[in-house]
C-alpha cells in the first residue's frame, strides 16, 4: 500500500464542504479528503475521466454522498458506481440532510454501505462525521482495486 | 291434451302476411266500381258488370270523360261532388236508379294512387228514401249508445254496451268485441248476440288470424264488410296495362280467398267489421259482426257503427290512460319514498331494502333482488341466489338495454323452467354500464287456461301452393304454463324511474368519490414534496446555524465578551430548537406514510427498554415503577416503541418533583381489545383541555417548566389510529395522569396467542 486512501466527499453546499472538512479535520484523520462539487464530477474522479485523469490515482477509501446533487444526484452517481467493476466495492456512506423513508430504501436497493441522516446538533454531527471517518478510511479494510472486476456477481 | 307454446308448429298461414290484399283486382258483385283521373275524371277502371249502369259500351268508354261515361243526370249531380272529394276517408254522394230500375247508394274517395274512386252500392230492402237506415233514422240509435256508454265504466261493460249497439244499428245475429294482445292475439271481450250464431265470448284467437297486413288495413280504413261469403269477385278492369288499383279505402274490395274459406268454415257468410282505433292511430280490436245468412249493411249504417265504435275508443282510452296515471301516480310516491331511503342510506342497495315491501309493490312483484359489485341481495319469493346470479350473468352476457320485460323467462331464458314458481316474470333494470349490476323483479309462474276459438295448431297445409285457415272453432282449452301475470305499462316505467334515479344516485357518488380521491392524492403528493423540501432545505440552513456558531465560540470565543458569548449561546439553542421542531414535524408526517409492519410480541421487553432508554431523563431520581405482566400483541414494534416512549417519558418528566414518583403500567383484556395505560402521580393537569393533549405542537405547560416540543402524543395518537385503536387521557391538576390506548385484539378467543 503506497499512500493513505482519499476521502471523496460529494456536497455542494460550501458551508456544509467547510463544516464537514472542519469536523473531518477536528478528528485528525490522516487520509487527504478530496471535494467533488456534484454527480458528474465525482464520476469524473472516480473513473479518471474529464481534464484531470491524475487527480484521483487511488480508489478512495470512502465516499461521503450528499443525495441532492446539481446535474447529477447521489442515487444516480451511487448507481452507476456500483455498475461499475472499477467502483462496485467502494463504500459510500449517504450524508444527507434527507429523512425521507424513500430515499432510504433507494440508497439501500442500490447498495449504499451507510445511511446517515446530518444532525442538527453541532457536536452531534461532529461525533458523526469522526465516526465515520474513523470506521470507513481507517478501521475498515478497503478492497484492492480492482477487486469488483473479476467478481461481478457478488456483493458488498 | 295441454299444449306447451314451445311446441306450437310454425305458424301454416304465415303466407297470408305476404298477400297484397289492398290490390285484390276484383270486388264483391254487390255493386259497381269506377275509377277516374283525378284531373280530367276520365274512366281509368271499371268493374266488369257496371256496364249495366253506364250509358255507353265499356269496351268504349275507357279513357272517356265522366260525362261520356254515365247518365247525363247522374253526372250532374256526380261531378261537383267527385271533384270535391275529401283527401281522405268515403263520402256518400247520394242515391241513384239506373235504366233497370236498381238503386244504388254512391260512395266515393280518393285512391291512394290519387284515382278518384266512385263505387255504388246496390241498395238493400232495408234501405230507400223511407227505410229505416238514413242518417236521421240512425241518430236515435247512436246517441243512444253515446249515452249508455258514459253511464259505464269499466272496459268490459263499455265493450259490452257497444257490441249491444251496433247489434241494434245492424241487425247482426252476433257482434263480437275483439281486443288485440300485445302479440296480436285477440281476446273476445264482449258480445252480444241471438242463438243463430254460437258464443264466441272469452275466446282466444291466434294472430295469424288477422295478419299484419290486414291488421294495417283496418288501420287506414276502419269499416269493411262481406255481404255474401258465397260470392264470386268481379274483375276490375282498365283500358291499358298500368299498376292495379289501390282499392286500401274501397267498400267493395274484394277480401283474400283464405278469408272467405275462414269465414265459410265458421258458418257466417256475411260478416262487417268496424276498426277501434286508439288516439295514436294504432289498432286496439275490431268491433266484429257475424251473420249466418248473406246480409248487406248500409254505408250510413257503417258510418254509424264507425261512429260508436270511435266513442267506445274515446272512452276506452280515458279509461286506460286514467288507470295508468291512477298507477303512475301511486308508483311515484313509491318511489319517491324509495329514493328517499336511498338518498339517507350509506348504499341505495341498503336504502332500496330499507323496506322490501315498497320495493316489491313498485312493480307488483313477489320477490326482488339486487346485485351490485359481487354482492347479492334477495328479498321476498325469489329463486335461490345461485339462480338469481345465473339470471344476472344470462342478462349481463345478452348485453340487455335498460329495462328487460318477460311474463314469460323460461321463453328466453330455457334454464329458467325450473324457478318457474318464483320466477316465470321476470322485470329487469341494468344500473352500471361498467358492472354487470342490476335491479330484478320476479312474479310466480300463473297458470291460466285459455280458452282458444279453434285449435290454434292449424294442420299443416298439404298443397303449399295454397294456404288453408283452419276448419274448427270449438271451443279449445289450453293450459298455459311458466307466465307470470303480465307487466303493467305503469310498472314497466316505474322500474324505468327507478333505474334512472340509482344511475344518477350511483354515478353521481362515483363520481364524487373519484374527484374525492384525485383531490386527497393531490394533497398527499404536494404534502409529500413538501416534507422533502423541508427535510432538505429547511432543515440544512438550521445545521449551518448552528455549526458555524459553535465553531465561532470554540475558534474565536476567547475574544468574546461573556454578553457576546451568551448571546452566541442563544443562537445555538435557538438554531438546535428549530432543527428539533422541523425533525419532529418530519417524523409525525411520515408516520402517517410509512407502512406499518405488524408483529406478535411481548410489549414487556420493549417497555424495559425504553425505561432504560429513559434512565438519562430521570436525572438520578428515584421513581417506582409498578408494572404489570403483559399480553402477547400484535403491532409494529418500532412504532409501539414510540408510543410507550412519549407516555414513559411524560410520565418521568411530569412527577419531577414528587417523592416518591410513581408510575404505574398495566394491561386490561377486554373482549376485542387489550387496553394499556400509563398512570403517574404527577403534576396531572385540567380535563378541560384534555382535548389539546394530541394535538400538533399543543402544550399545556409553560416551556421553562417542561422541556419538550408537543409533537411526542400526536405521533402517539397517529400510530395507535393506524393500528385500529384509541387513545385517551384522564387527569385532575396536582394529582396525576392516566393515559390509556387500546389495541384490538387479533384474535377475539384469548389474548395468549397470536
Amino acid at each position: 500500500m503506497s499512500q493513505l486512501r482519499p476521502v471523496l466527499l460529494v456536497e455542494d453546499s460550501p458551508n456544509d464542504i467547510e463544516l464537514t472538512l472542519a469536523a473531518l479535520e477536528k478528528s485528525r484523520l490522516a487520509n487527504p479528503v478530496v471535494v467533488a462539487r456534484d454527480g458528474v464530477e465525482a464520476l469524473d474522479m472516480l473513473f479518471r475521466r474529464g481534464n484531470s485523469p491524475d487527480e484521483a490515482p487511488q480508489l478512495p477509501a470512502v465516499v461521503l454522498l450528499d443525495i441532492k446533487l446539481p446535474r447529477m444526484d447521489g442515487l444516480e452517481v451511487l448507481e452507476e458506481m456500483r455498475r461499475e467493476a472499477r467502483t462496485r466495492n467502494v463504500p459510500v456512506v449517504m450524508l444527507t440532510s434527507s429523512r425521507e423513508e424513500q430515499d432510504l430504501i433507494k440508497s439501500y436497493g442500490l447498495g449504499v454501505n451507510a445511511f446517515v441522516v446530518k444532525p442538527v446538533g453541532h457536536r452531534e454531527f461532529f461525533e458523526a462525521i469522526r465516526d465515520i471517518g474513523a470506521f470507513w478510511a481507517v478501521l475498515n479494510e478497503p478492497p484492492p482495486d480492482h477487486a469488483g472486476s473479476g467478481n461481478p456477481g457478488e456483493g458488498t | 291434451m295441454p299444449l306447451d307454446h314451445a311446441d306450437r308448429p310454425a305458424d301454416p298461414t304465415v303466407g297470408c302476411e305476404r298477400e297484397p290484399i289492398h290490390i285484390p283486382g276484383s270486388i264483391q258483385p254487390h255493386g259497381h266500381l269506377l275509377a277516374f283521373g283525378a284531373e280530367d275524371l276520365q274512366l281509368l277502371h271499371a268493374s266488369a258488370a257496371s256496364e249495366a249502369v253506364l250509358a255507353t259500351d265499356l269496351a268504349v268508354a275507357f279513357g272517356e270523360p265522366i260525362e261520356r261515361v254515365l247518365p247525363n243526370d247522374w253526372v250532374k249531380v256526380l261531378r261537383p261532388k267527385l271533384r270535391g272529394l275529401p283527401s281522405v276517408g268515403p263520402m256518400q254522394l247520394g242515391r241513384f236508379r239506373a235504366t233497370s230500375g236498381a238503386a244504388f247508394q254512391a260512395v266515393g274517395h280518393r285512391s291512394p294512387d290519387g284515382q278518384v274512386v266512385l263505387e255504388l252500392e246496390v241498395e238493400g230492402d232495408d234501405e230507400g228514401p223511407e227505410a229505416r237506415s238514413t242518417l236521421e233514422a240512425l241518430y236515435p240509435g247512436v246517441r243512444d249508445a253515446y249515452a249508455r256508454l258514459g253511464r259505464v265504466a269499466t272496459p268490459e261493460l263499455l265493450a259490452a254496451t257497444t257490441a249491444a249497439a251496433v247489434r241494434r244499428i245492424t241487425g247482426f245475429d252476433r257482434v263480437l268485441v275483439y281486443r288485440f294482445e300485445d302479440n296480436w292475439d285477440g281476446t273476445v271481450i264482449a258480445e252480444d248476440r241471438n242463438e243463430r250464431l254460437p258464443s264466441y265470448l272469452g275466446l282466444r284467437f291466434p294472430a295469424s288470424d288477422i295478419p299484419a297486413q290486414a291488421r294495417r288495413l283496418y288501420e287506414l280504413n276502419p269499416q269493411r264488410l262481406i255481404a255474401d261469403a258465397g260470392y264470386s269477385p268481379v274483375t276490375i278492369l282498365q283500358a291499358e296495362d298500368g299498376p292495379p288499383l289501390d282499392l286500401t279505402f274501397s267498400s267493395l274490395r274484394s277480401v283474400s280467398p283464405v278469408h272467405l274459406e275462414y269465414m265459410r268454415n265458421m258458418g257466417t257468410p256475411a260478416s262487417m267489421s268496424v276498426s277501434v282505433i286508439r288516439g295514436d292511430g294504432r289498432l286496439w280490436g275490431l268491433v266484429s259482426c257475424h251473420h249466418a245468412t248473406p246480409r248487406r249493411v248500409s254505408f250510413a249504417a257503417r258510418n254509424a257503427c264507425d261512429l260508436v265504435a270511435q266513442m267506445f275508443a274515446v272512452r276506452i282510452a280515458a279509461r286506460e290512460e286514467m288507470a295508468h296515471a291512477e298507477a303512475r301516480a301511486r308508483l311515484k310516491g313509491l318511489e319517491g319514498r324509495l329514493l328517499a331511503r336511498m338518498a339517507e342510506a350509506k348504499h341505495f342497495v341498503d336504502g332500496l331494502m330499507a323496506v322490501p315491501r315498497d320495493l316489491l309493490e313498485l312493480t307488483g312483484a313477489e320477490g326482488a333482488a339486487v346485485l351490485t359489485e359481487g354482492a347479492c341481495v334477495l328479498t321476498g319469493r325469489t329463486p335461490p341466489e345461485a339462480e338469481v346470479r345465473r339470471i344476472a350473468a344470462w342478462l349481463a352476457e345478452r348485453g340487455m338495454e335498460e329495462v328487460l320485460e318477460s311474463g314469460a323467462l323460461s321463453e328466453l331464458l330455457p334454464s329458467a323452467e325450473a324457478i318457474a314458481d318464483t320466477a316465470s316474470g321476470l322485470l329487469a333494470v341494468s344500473i352500471s354500464k361498467l358492472h354487470p349490476s342490476f335491479v330484478l323483479w320476479f312474479r310466480p309462474e300463473l297458470v291460466r287456461t285459455v280458452k282458444w276459438g279453434g285449435d290454434p295448431r292449424k294442420p299443416a297445409d298439404p298443397t303449399p301452393s295454397r294456404l288453408h285457415p283452419r276448419r274448427s272453432f270449438a271451443a279449445w282449452a289450453e293450459t298455459v304454463r311458466q307466465r307470470s301475470a303480465p307487466w303493467s305499462a305503469a310498472e314497466v316505467e316505474a322500474a324505468r324511474d327507478l333505474r334512472t334515479a340509482i344511475v344518477g344516485g350511483v354515478l353521481r357518488a362515483a363520481e364524487e368519490r373519484a374527484e374525492l380521491t384525485g383531490r386527497l392524492e393531490r394533497v398527499n403528493k404536494e404534502l409529500a414534496a413538501f416534507s422533502y423540501s423541508v427535510s432538505h432545505d429547511l432543515r440544512a440552513p438550521f445545521r449551518h446555524i448552528v455549526g458555524f456558531s459553535e465553531m465561532l465560540r470554540e475558534r474565536e470565543g476567547e475574544r468574546l465578551t461573556d454578553r457576546g458569548r451568551r448571546y452566541l449561546t442563544t443562537v445555538i439553542e435557538a438554531a438546535e430548537n428549530a432543527g428539533r421542531l422541523v425533525d419532529a414535524l418530519l417524523n409525525f408526517s411520515q408516520m402517517g406514510r410509512t407502512s406499518l409492519v405488524p408483529v406478535g410480541f411481548d410489549p414487556a421487553a420493549l417497555l424495559a427498554e425504553v425505561r432504560r432508554a429513559l434512565e438519562p431523563e430521570q436525572g438520578g431520581r428515584p421513581i417506582e415503577w409498578r408494572v404489570s405482566p403483559m399480553p402477547l400483541i400484535h403491532a409494529d414494534p418500532a412504532m409501539l416503541r414510540q408510543v410507550f416512549q412519549n407516555l414513559l417519558s411524560n410520565a418521568v418528566k411530569y412527577t419531577r418533583g414528587r417523592d416518591p414518583a410513581v408510575v404505574e403500567i398495566g394491561c386490561e383484556t377486554a373482549e376485542k381489545e387489550f387496553v394499556f395505560h400509563v398512570k403517574d402521580n404527577g403534576v396531572g393537569f385540567e380535563m378541560a383541555y384534555a382535548h389539546k393533549l394530541f394535538g400538533v405542537f399543543q402544550r399545556l405547560h409553560r416551556a421553562e417548566e417542561f422541556e419538550g416540543v408537543g409533537i411526542g402524543l400526536a405521533n402517539a395518537q397517529r400510530i395507535i389510529e393506524r393500528h385500529g385503536g384509541r387513545i385517551w387521557a384522564e387527569g385532575s391538576p396536582g394529582k396525576g395522569a392516566v393515559f390509556s390506548f387500546s389495541l384490538p385484539r387479533p384474535d377475539a378467543v384469548t389474548g395468549e396467542s397470536i
